[in-house]
């Protein structure tokens, strides 16, 4: 009976956050958890086919999306947090929207975003059949410590996971050793050959998790993701069961995975492992392949991740880049960019961007000098600190604009072809109202 | 005029934007007409102390600091006698822990280089935030970020300044940091010389005195840096006695 009251009030809480215009609230999921403390238990249980859960700093989004999708686009019906939030109670709001009001779930499959220092809440309450980790990057310092507590908390969670397989991106030392490590049973998948993008950055993983020595590349992708081996233990990058081969990055993204060509129109070399994560998982499922050119073709990346706007005759590109290992691969797409450009970085300090943004110093700023843009503007609340950095990196015509829409403004006057407006997390939403209101004016 | 800068195992104690900090160094030489050289050391590396004017150790993990806790030990005598002829140190997070006799975290305990009179023993929770200290050699505060596990203890020594907002060495006694001879030890990333181009200042004013230019240094534009300085000390410590419009 307590589980129908959750069920039904919580619904009552969706509908009404819904109606408030709230995007993605875990508060529904706060009281069903009050009022029902085995809610996610009893609800999880009923999903027939498999639970996966997505996790990582970067990409995970991405990945559990397109994994929501194919399975969807196959006919299944699936659970999935893609509005709610990644930790507990956006876990359990989304479970309880798929649910019905007698507290039955219809449903062959979950795919659930999970943040890594919350694995350990949701796995008291549900149990996943496939983890996929995407990497383990730096990322909001102040609020998790460093690395190493991510990697406590994550391996704390599988263990409680029974006999979950692991679907790993074999290409990061970091959760190629966790992996191995866990004694779980672990599926690779990784990119197997060098495209030629890395940069000059701070590289986190390069040390051997198990006798730490350095690490030997054969090639970088970027960050710590490439190719690797300890020449004293003779840890390695393990072989992939899943990977791409024969990358072709011009335009889109092409590859070859899983005895298929594979091919979207979208930018940005780390949405093959977006791509990639998901397949293997399909794979895994035994599930066919019928949909899934179809399924990427429609798919649209999420709010923030190059995502395009056009304003007053100008395009304007717009990207999330909230750690260093996502803006490097912001500044590479820019890089690959070859029109006359301006450039906005956004930097804000709120609890959810991480009250530290000493990582600026780790972005490769330097290479923005080299990529046709004719000015930089920073702004944010932190606007004082990028423009210290656009200084020390020796970037030309820098102005400041705490003023995220004056900023944007400004910059739409240049006669230069594209606005890049690179944003960390908690200035997303309202920088993407700021350009939406602007697109729907011109 | 030139001097050397040593990094000290970058690829292993690279937290927290450290580059920032050499980069800082490194322009603020550059803008003057002093070259600057850099050399980034690894473990298997012969350092030449006598060769090095400024020495700059950064912050790392636990499980790195450990590594260069090990090959520290082999050098101790080394950087004892560098420190002795004044030579140049700055040292930030993990590398500032070191410099004590030891660190000891859960059960297990790392050996320090004993160069200062410290240790460093860990605590409940980590100290994480913003820092405003003001130092009594410089005209206006130092900011930063602060992220240690670590409670550092360093008796009659001098802290590099007093806490106005923040935790500092042990978040009890108020100091952050410590001075000792031309050794600066600090919790203080952020990175630390790009919005405190003073202190920067300092320690080349001090690495070149101490090779016997006499010079004062030539001033630069900071308004950048000098505004994002500002920035900090009025969102967190905001009073007459350290106002910008003291400056
Ligand atoms: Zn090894």
């Amino acid at each position: 009976m307590r589980k129908i009251i959750a069920v039904w009030i919580t619904k009552i809480l969706i509908v009404l956050g819904k109606l408030g215009g709230k995007k993605g609230s875990s508060t529904p999921g706060v009281f069903a958890l009050k009022i029902c403390p085995q809610i996610l238990e009893i609800l999880s249980k009923q999903v027939r086919s498999g639970i996966i859960v997505v996790c990582g700093t970067n990409g995970k989004t991405t990945t559990n999306n397109l994994l929501f999708s194919m399975l969807r686009d196959q006919g299944k019906r699936v659970v999935c947090n893609n509005v709610g939030s990644n930790m507990l109670e956006g876990v359990v709001t989304a479970f309880v929207s798929a649910a019905g009001i007698f507290g039955r779930l219809d449903a062959d499959y979950a795919c659930i975003e999970v943040d890594e220092i919350s694995t350990v809440k949701v796995f008291a309450h549900l149990v996943p059949d496939y983890m996929v980790i995407t990497n383990l990057f730096r990322d909001q310092l102040d609020r998790y410590g460093e690395i190493d507590i991510t990697i406590d908390y994550l391996s704390r969670a599988v263990t409680m996971a029974g006999d979950v397989t692991l679907v790993l991106n074999g290409d990061d030392p970091l959760v190629a050793a966790f992996g191995i490590k866990s004694g779980k049973k672990c599926v690779f998948y990784g990119v197997g050959e060098d495209v030629g993008i890395a940069l000059h950055e701070t590289k986190e993983g390069r040390f051997c998790s198990f006798c730490g020595s350095e690490l030997t590349y054969q090639f970088y992708h970027y960050s710590q993701l490439g190719d690797y081996d300890c020449a004293k233990c003779g840890f390695a990058r393990p072989p992939a069961d899943f990977e791409a081969k024969n990358i072709d990055l011009t335009g889109g993204i092409a590859f070859d995975a899983a005895g298929r060509r594979i091919s979207v129109n979208y930018r940005g070399f780390y949405n093959i492992y977006n791509i990639l994560a998901p397949i293997s998982v399909l794979s895994l499922l035994g599930l066919p392949f019928d949909n899934i050119d179809k399924t990427l073709a429609e798919y649209k990346p999420q709010i923030g991740r190059m995502e395009p706007f056009r304003i007053a005759g100008k395009s304007v590109i717009f990207n999330l880049s909230k750690n260093p290992a996502g803006f490097n691969q912001a500044i590479s797409t820019i890089a690959g960019d070859t029109a006359e450009k301006d450039i906005i970085v956004v930097i804000n300090d709120n609890a959810q961007d991480g009250r530290d943004i000493s990582w600026i110093w780790d972005v490769d700023f330097e290479r923005l000098s080299d990529v046709k843009a004719h000015s930089f503007t920073a702004s944010g609340i932190r606007h004082n600190d990028v423009m210290v950095r656009f200084k020390y990196a020796g970037l030309e015509n820098t102005s400041d604009n705490g003023n995220v829409k004056e900023a944007i403004e400004h910059a739409l006057k240049t006669g230069n072809k594209v606005l890049y407006v690179l944003v960390n997390y908690t200035a997303l939403f309202s920088t993407q109202d700021i350009l939406k209101h602007l697109e729907g004016k011109g | 005029m030139k001097l050397k800068i040593g990094h000290l195992y970058p690829e292993l104690l690279n937290l927290y934007g450290d580059r920032g900090n050499i980069l800082s160094l490194q322009k603020r030489m550059q803008w003057r007409g002093i070259e600057a050289e850099v050399a980034e050391y690894t473990l298997s590396d012969k350092i030449d102390f006598s060769a090095l004017d400024i020495v700059f150790v950064g912050g790392g993990s636990d499980r790195e600091q450990l590594l260069v806790c090990k090959r520290l030990g082999e050098i101790k005598s080394e950087i004892s006698d560098y420190v002795g002829d004044n030579g140049v140190v700055v040292a930030i997070c993990g590398g500032y822990q070191l410099l004590g006799h030891y660190y000891k975290i859960k059960d297990e305990l790392i050996e320090g280089l004993s160069i200062i009179d410290a240790f460093t023993e860990g605590g409940n929770g980590r100290l994480i935030g913003n820092v405003v200290a003001q130092t009594d050699f410089l005209d206006r505060p130092v900011v930063g970020f602060e992220n240690h596990g670590g409670r550092t203890h360093i008796g009659d020594h001098k802290p590099l300044g007093s806490v106005l907002f923040g935790s500092g060495n042990n978040g009890a006694d108020g100091g952050e940091g410590i001075l000792h001879k031309n050794v600066i030890g600090t919790y203080l990333h952020g990175p630390l010389f790009p919005k405190n181009p003073h202190l920067c200042d300092y320690v080349i004013q001090k690495a070149l005195e101490r090779r016997g230019f006499d010079t004062d240094l030539a001033p630069l534009d900071d308004k950048i840096e000098l505004a994002a300085n500002a920035y900090i000390v009025s969102r967190f410590a905001p009073s007459p006695n350290n106002c910008e419009c003291s400056a």
